[in-house]
């Protein structure tokens, strides 16, 4: 044998062996996530119905200001305000932030509340671009509307964060709608622990397919479309078991944008959220944790399953596309931001399971797969491929990816139960099988492009086209 | 790793993935079944709970075992009031319902038992009363102050200074439903809470949540001993603002010697607190130090300092127009903006 031959060989099974191993590490923190999961939902807190949590928390409940930053949501910004409105809690206000719309999102609120310029004394300790004016009306005491220069959606929620005068503001994105009670059920941490709870996420579900009235989802169901079926499993899979387990584990890296509780002054002082990030949220996360541990005082940073934030997942694949790219670049920036954390036993927990959960699941994970793609076919050609094995690790990955969804659905069957037909399991699974076909490698080319964009150092949102939601 | 072995084991997850399907969809039709059974039990027993039926008829009419007669019971009793309240809760009772509720809360899951806790609230039996005793003891935090909740809404409670060592209150316990438990045990027995003030021993946060709980009584006795407590705390502890907001909502002068002197406090958490308390309490001597706020680096020590002298009358609101006009720039725009939200003609 001729010595590139030898050296080809070596070279093939090393890679071969970083992909078996990446793979076997996410697999093992795949099923460490799952046991944890399950664990946290059969010990989470009575799930209390909505008049005993009033009667419970009404009377210590924090007030919370619910920060809902607005860029071109004139279609369905006055359904988005009147659900925020009607929600169940004691003290509460919304600050809608109209982030330098060109659309007429400024003039419906206008419009439709009849809000007017106001004075008001506000907080400067965060940047954010300038704000125009203020509006509010004494008919809606807790309605307030920030009209800015645009920035992007970190600068609006500064502008919100600064505007707000509640101890806890609740960041939500305007086109989502939230469940009546949510803040009763997301504030229980802060009520529980008021000294160490620095914030809490809460589940996204996606309202494509459900039927919407009034502002409220009045009927689960699943959708006709496909992305939006799988976009369905996705978020089952990061919210019931991810999340969950990371919050079990006390390591969360990341509440989303569209539902989240936080301690104002606490973000106040991580100087709020950054700028020049398309995955400001992670980032925020991840500052309090650093935070938190550099100043040696103890925190929690929790997710709870109940509180749900129904919103609108995209059905088209160019824009599907351009939210996952987004997604993964987000990552990137804060692990490149604050890879000194990565490992570091300054960091503990967060250091090692947080860092080595987004190294090896949204880092290293599309990657080796992409270039197992690619080497496979190359690999066959120069005749270094064992067909056989490579099937046999192909429904490995396959089967244990299938496996992993239906194992999320028991915990969403026997915990939360949102959907109300027998055939919806069904057909989740079948999509569980399916994504593996086709989505699952369309998923990591956009995130390859995300990738790109990182090392390019491109910034900016793209494109995110409003429809409003189903009506019933 | 052999061939067949990966195979087999992408068989296995397969075979798994399927039976828990298979498992699930079978679940789903045996509780919707169930579920249809208990709807159709809940309309035949709702008119006979809420009528004059016998409590045989009722009890006939309820399966063996349902949790329906026990569900449908509590949730009735906590939507109505009054004489009618009473008897659904002595009808309950006779059925075996608090009953039930106590063996749940003795040997249920976690989530079970702090449920029937809450729950045993509404029965005042001596049986339910020693239930919930017991479950002061509980392994579980959550079950021992449910307990306790239940115990003081019902005026069953044991002495506050036992529930403090049972609950480990303010040390390991430190929710903020300490205060909701206070506070229901000061409806009967406001000394017992007083006393928590004046204890050496108990903890600080025990205190600033006893005090909390009677700063509604209007008891204007607890000043000199919130004013005593407060001039001796940590500066940068979290109790302190808790004492000098207790002490604005008494409104009463007494509180000034200690919001005299935490206006100067190192921590910008303190400093608000005291000028909150001083606008509330109407502290004219504090206007001076409440213009110098206007000019702390931190936003809400201004706010609340601006907030106070708007409350302090138009003399402490012709010095905020004076600020304005030619304070510096931090203090100015502090003072100019809370006139104008405040829409004080000064």
């Amino acid at each position: 044998m001729i010595e590139w031959e030898i050296g080809a060989i070596v070279a093939a099974k090393i890679v071969a062996w970083i992909v078996i191993g990446t793979g076997l590490l996410q697999t093992s923190f795949y099923l460490i996530q799952l046991l944890f999961a399950g664990a946290s939902l059969s010990q989470r807190p009575p799930v209390a119905n909505a008049n005993l949590l009033w009667r419970r928390y009404a009377g210590h409940a924090p007030p919370i200001a619910l920060l809902a930053p607005a860029y071109n949501e004139e279609v369905t910004i006055v359904e988005s305000v009147n659900s925020l409105l009607a929600l169940h809690y004691p003290e509460f206000e919304v600050i809608v932030i109209n982030d330098g719309s060109k659309d007429g999102t400024l003039e419906r609120l206008i419009e439709h509340f009849g809000v007017e310029r106001v004075e008001r004394f506000y907080d400067r300790t965060v940047d954010h671009q300038e704000i125009r004016g203020l509006y509010a009306t004494p008919r809606l005491p807790r309605l307030l509307v920030v009209d800015k220069v645009n920035g992007g959606k970190s600068d609006a929620l500064n502008a919100g964060i600064n505007v707000a005068r509640s101890p806890l503001f609740c960041s939500i994105d305007a086109d989502s709608l939230l469940e009546s009670d949510a803040l009763l059920r997301a504030v229980r941490p802060f009520i529980e622990k008021p000294d160490e709870m620095v914030a809490v996420g809460g589940t996204i579900r996606l309202a494509n397919g459900s039927s919407i009235e009034g502002g409220r989802v009045q009927k689960v169901a699943l959708p006709r479309n496909f992305l939006a079926l799988v976009q369905i499993v996705e978020y089952l899979r990061a919210f019931l078991m991810a999340r969950l387990a990371l919050s079990r584990m006390q390591a969360l890296t990341v509440i989303s944008g569209a539902f989240g509780l936080f301690r104002r002054r606490l973000v106040l002082e991580v100087g709020g959220y950054s700028h020049g990030t398309v995955g400001e949220d992670m980032e925020l996360v991840i500052k309090l944790h650093r935070h938190m541990r550099d100043k040696k005082r103890p925190y929690r940073i929790d997710f709870i399953p109940e509180p749900v934030c129904w919103t609108e997942a995209p059905e088209d694949l160019t824009i599907l596309g351009r939210q996952r790219a987004r997604w993964q670049r987000g990552a990137l920036e804060t692990l490149a931001k604050h890879r000194d954390m990565l490992f570091n036993p300054k960091y503990g927990r967060i250091g090692f399971l947080g860092f080595g959960q987004i190294l090896v699941v949204d880092v290293l994970g599309p990657l080796i797969e992409v270039i197992g793609y690619v080497l496979v076919p190359v690999l066959w050609a120069v005749g270094l491929l064992s067909v056989d094995y490579l099937f046999a690790f192909l429904a490995i990955t396959f089967t244990f990816g299938i496996f992993v969804s239906v194992a999320t659905l028991i915990l969403e069957e026997v915990e939360l139960r949102r959907f109300p037909r027998a055939r919806d399991l069904v057909v989740l699974t079948s999509v569980a099988v399916l994504e593996n076909f086709g989505y699952r490698q369309l998923s990591n080319f956009w995130r390859l492009r995300g990738f790109w964009q990182f090392l390019r150092k491109q910034e900016g949102w793209g494109t995110m086209t409003r429809k409003g939601f189903t009506k019933a | 790793m052999t061939l067949l072995s990966l195979w087999a084991v992408s068989v296995v997850l397969s075979g798994v993935a399927l039976l828990i399907m298979i498992g699930l969809i079978l679940g789903r039709f045996v509780s919707q079944r169930r579920q249809d059974d208990l709807s159709q039990q809940r309309k035949t027993l709702l008119p006979l709970l809420l009528g004059d039926a016998g409590d045989e008829v009722i009890h006939d009419a309820s399966v063996k075992r349902s949790p329906i007669l026990r569900d449908l019971s509590i949730e009735l009793i906590q939507l109505v009031r009054g004489e009618e309240r009473q008897q659904l809760i002595a009808t309950a009772t006779r059925l075996g319902v608090a009953e039930s509720i106590r063996k749940v809360l003795a040997k249920g899951t976690t989530r079970a038992r702090v449920v029937a806790a809450e729950t045993l609230a509404d029965f005042p039996d001596e049986f339910t009363t020693d239930a919930l005793h017991r479950a002061l003891e509980d392994r579980n935090d959550g079950v021992r102050l449910a307990a306790a909740l239940a115990l003081a809404s019902s005026d069953r409670a044991p002495p506050a200074q036992t529930l403090v060592q049972l609950l480990d209150l303010g040390m390991r316990e430190q929710s903020m439903l300490i205060v909701a438990l206070f506070q229901e045990i000061a409806r009967s027995s406001p000394a017992e809470i007083r006393s928590l003030i004046d204890d050496q021993i108990s903890p600080p946060k025990v205190k600033a949540a006893a005090i909390e709980a009677l700063s509604a009584s209007g008891d204007y006795s607890l000043v000199p001993s919130i004013v005593q407590l407060a001039l001796k705390a940590d500066p940068y502890g979290e109790e302190l603002p808790r004492y000098l907001r207790s002490l604005g909502a008494f409104q009463h002068p007494a509180g000034s010697p200690a919001i005299v002197q935490w206006l100067s406090a190192p921590t910008w958490w303190v400093r608000t607190a005291a000028a909150e308390a001083a606008g509330r309490i109407g502290l004219q001597e504090t206007q001076s130090t409440l213009v110098d706020l206007l000019d702390d680096p931190d936003w809400w020590v201004r706010f609340r300092a601006g907030e106070a002298l708007v409350r302090l009358g138009a003399e402490a609101q012709q010095l905020l127009a004076k600020v304005a006009a030619t304070g510096s720039q931090r203090a100015s725009s502090a003072a100019r903006l809370t006139l104008a939200e405040q829409a004080v003609q000064a």
